[in-house]
């Protein structure tokens, strides 16, 4: 679905992005994860283009992105914010339906959109879909900033630290709800994060950043038991025995405790 | 012209020409703030995304701001004549600044991550800029907008100067005659017209949400209907066209005797004396009213035309002073009186030449002069007080001040403290009265005309003799005012209607009473 090839970006002599390469398959969760200022956020703004790479290619479904005015690439490719970027003169109803409209949907089609999604994220419509996102809390206005990314159902979805300026029991909740969108299924997503837990929740593949190269690349199980190299180790060091214990499922827990018992008999 | 009547009386009186003034009035300010707005919003916009230029431009308006507004006007006139034009333009170029300004900074201060969204949307350049960027800075425009128009509510006050109308021509003129309700008639709606635009303008300013794109896209149509208000000051239309400054426009021996004793119906527009001559030379106009003693008389080769009616009081010049500071250093009155009789009409107009045409700092025309008669003694340096000598604000004001300050410190051991340049007779009279300043040159006929006011029939019997008004004036305010006239200088800087000497000759015009009937003739 995405295909990114030899990508580097610089800001003057600082070299954000160094020779990236990566694809993303249809439907597929890609996380970029790594420490601030390794690259992992311009890169992701090249996909929709907010930043143009000094060199190297990217396709969206075969197409190259530059062959296309750049505002009409980014209304086919949901964005979601860190703080969320919700317009404050419009209502959450207006807000969600800037990508709708631009397209020229009809009034009543963005209406309907507006009240579907809104009671998918929880937030009734009769009481939010005249408000402006001032009245709203962190949470609520993520939520709404996540609708308004979704409102096209756009085959693409871009996510800068969506849930980072949350508290971590907001950030929990909007987490979960977004979990449970069946936007999503067919959604090809790419997602930003520092945070480990939340690349290896969300994640399909992770690709791991590091002053703006690829360090490693593959499933949470590949980096976290295969690491390719002493980086990749010490990244997760300080929470290996969390992620190792996330990455085991129940019904793995029979064997586990054979395994532990034979284990105890062989060494007293 | 009853000195009694009150600031109401006055203005239903003069109500059609306040009503006039008032409407040219708002119709200046707003012909300039739309067009400061049709070109300095789009600047605004455009160094928001041109960084490099926001410096030069912000940096350039801000410069015409500093300048100023009479100076501005001074610039204008060479280059635009007199009129509305000069006006229009320099009141737009002081209302640029605050709109080009709040533009860029109010865009510039929208919150970025809401920018970027829009931008991640998908909206286009223009999308973005109407829907969101001018929306969210709209508070910050209009405040810009709201201050340029204030400014320019205060600034149009000075296109009277000019000819080009407004309220200025009541204040300045009210300012010149000593007319309190003259000054208050044309400052009262001046400043209403402020407070009453910037609350208006502060109610607009508070407006949310969508309404703020009707507002951004009415606004131009109102400025443009209030623009509409502005109608060229312009008279009966006779084929030559008269400046008068305010103060003359308001006089019995000016405006107003030529009408009622010489019947002149001329095209008038009211202009500062400081232009005047400049646009009568540069053919802008044909006719002025200037003094008699004027410099540039000689240096613009203008004819004056005889008073064949006797309309023009004589104007002696000569010091008028606080009893109590001639009480309190006895020697000062012979020292002031050292200059009497010196100086004649001719004298006068050849020091008025040198520093009017030649730019000579008046200091330096004094000192020659003294030197020249023989007068000058090198300051003293004495400490036993202070005289504080007061000036009106032109030149033969400055010369004949700086005469005095020599004499005084080179005869006596006083020290003198200069306050020149202060306005018009109302400024000086008042300076004095309140014993701000100690003494200033007046004229005999100014003090008669401006300040005594007397009954009309006992003016007329006084203007025929120059000793009587003299005498006359120098009673009136030993006793209304405890001031004393001392001896006359010795020149009469009288009012004088003047034209283009060669025009003057071409049409046969050489009293008021040949231009009157050549007026009549091309009516006819």
């Amino acid at each position: 679905m995405i295909r990114v090839q030899h990508i580097t970006k610089t800001f003057g002599d600082h070299i954000a992005v160094n020779d990236v390469s990566f694809s993303v398959k249809e439907g597929e969760t890609v996380v970029f994860l790594g420490t601030s200022g390794c690259g992992k956020t311009t890169l992701l703004k090249m996909i929709n283009r907010l930043l143009e790479p000094d060199s190297g290619h990217i396709d969206i479904g075969g197409q190259p992105i530059d062959q296309q005015p750049p505002e009409l690439l980014r209304r086919s490719i949901g964005y979601v914010f860190q703080n969320n970027g919700l317009f404050p003169h419009y209502t959450i109803e207006e807000n969600i339906g800037i990508v709708p409209r631009l397209l020229g949907w009809e009034k009543k089609r963005i209406a309907d959109r507006v009240t579907t999604l809104l009671e998918k994220l929880h937030l009734p419509p009769a009481q939010y879909r005249s408000a402006y996102p001032q009245q709203l809390s962190g949470g609520q206005q993520q939520r709404v900033g996540i609708a308004r990314a979704l409102a096209v159902s756009p085959p693409v979805l871009l996510m800068d630290e969506p849930f980072g300026a949350l508290d971590p029991i907001t950030r929990n909740h909007v987490k979960k709800d977004f979990m449970q969108l069946d936007e999503l299924k067919n959604t090809t997503i790419i997602l930003v994060t520092h945070d480990v837990q939340e690349a290896f929740q969300l994640g399909d593949r992770i690709i791991l950043l590091n002053e703006g190269k690829i360090i490693q690349e593959g499933t949470p199980d590949q980096l976290l038991f295969e690491p390719a190299g002493d980086y990749s180790r010490d990244f997760f060091e300080d929470q290996r025995f969390a992620l190792e214990a996330s990455r085991i499922a129940p019904s793995d827990y029979p064997a586990l405790i054979k395994a532990f018992d034979h284990y105890k008999q062989n060494n007293g | 012209m009853d000195q009694t009547q009150s600031l109401w009386q006055f203005m239903t009186l003069q109500s059609s020409k306040l009503l006039q003034q008032t409407l040219q009035h708002i119709g200046l300010t707003f012909i300039s703030l739309l067009i400061a707005v049709v070109i300095g919003l789009p600047l605004g916009v455009y160094i928001t995304r041109h960084k490099k230029a926001a410096g030069f431009v912000l940096g350039f308006a801000g410069i015409l701001q500093t300048i100023p507004s009479i100076a501005l006007l001074g610039f204008l006139i060479p280059l635009l004549g007199i009129g509305p034009i000069p006006a229009i333009t320099a009141l737009f170029l002081y209302a640029l600044l605050p709109v080009i300004r709040n533009t860029y900074t109010g865009i510039d201060g929208v919150d970025p991550g809401v920018k970027e969204a829009a931008v991640a949307m998908g909206m286009t350049a223009m999308q973005r800029l109407m829907r969101v960027d001018l929306v969210l800075a709209f508070p910050v425009i209009m405040a810009g907008i709201r201050t340029a128009t204030v400014i320019n509510v205060g600034v149009a006050t000075l296109a009277a100067y000019i000819a080009a109308g407004g309220l200025g021509e009541f204040i300045f003129g009210g300012i010149a005659l000593n007319n309190t309700n003259m000054i208050l008639a044309g400052a009262i709606p001046a400043a209403l017209l402020a407070i009453v635009l910037d609350f208006l303008l502060s109610r607009v300013q508070k407006i949310s949400g969508h309404r703020r794109r009707t507002v951004l896209s009415v606004l131009p149509i109102v400025l443009l209907l209030c623009a509409a208000f502005y109608v060229v000051p312009l008279g009966d239309s006779s084929r030559l066209l008269a400046g008068f400054t305010p103060e003359f426009m308001g006089r019995r021996d000016g405006d107003i005797g030529l009408r009622d004793v010489y019947g002149l119906r001329i095209k008038t527009v009211v202009i500062s004396d400081a232009v005047m001559y400049k646009a009568i030379y540069n053919k802008k106009l044909d006719v002025i009213s200037g003094y008699s003693t004027d410099g540039r008389l000689e240096a613009y080769d203008l004819a004056v035309l005889d008073d064949d009616r006797k309309i023009f009081p004589p104007y002696y010049a000569a010091p008028v002073v606080r009893k109590e500071i001639l009480e309190k250093y006895p020697e000062l009155a012979p020292v002031i009186d050292k200059l009497s009789g010196l100086i004649n009409d001719s004298v006068m107009t050849a020091l008025n030449y040198r520093a009017e045409y030649l730019n000579q700092p008046p200091e330096k025309i004094a000192r020659d002069f003294l030197i020249q008669k023989g007068l000058y003694a090198p300051p003293r340096s004495g400490a036993k007080g202070v005289v504080r000598l007061g000036s009106k604000i032109f030149p033969e004001q400055y010369i004949l001040t700086d005469m005095y300050a020599m004499l005084i410190k080179g005869y006596t051991d006083l020290q003198v403290e200069s306050k020149t340049g202060l306005g018009g007779t109302k400024i000086c009279f008042e300076a004095l009265t309140h014993a701000q300043i100690d003494m200033y040159p007046e004229y005999t006929g100014t003090a008669l005309l401006a300040i005594l006011q007397p009954p009309q029939k006992e003016t007329e019997r006084l203007s025929k003799n120059r000793d009587s008004v003299y005498n006359y004036v120098a009673r009136g305010f030993d006793e209304r005012f405890g001031l004393v006239w001392l001896k006359p200088i010795g020149f009469n800087n009288a009012y004088a209607l003047m034209m283009r000497r060669r025009q003057a000759k071409e049409l046969g015009i050489r009293t008021i009473s040949d231009l009157t009937s050549y007026l009549k003739k091309q009516r006819s």
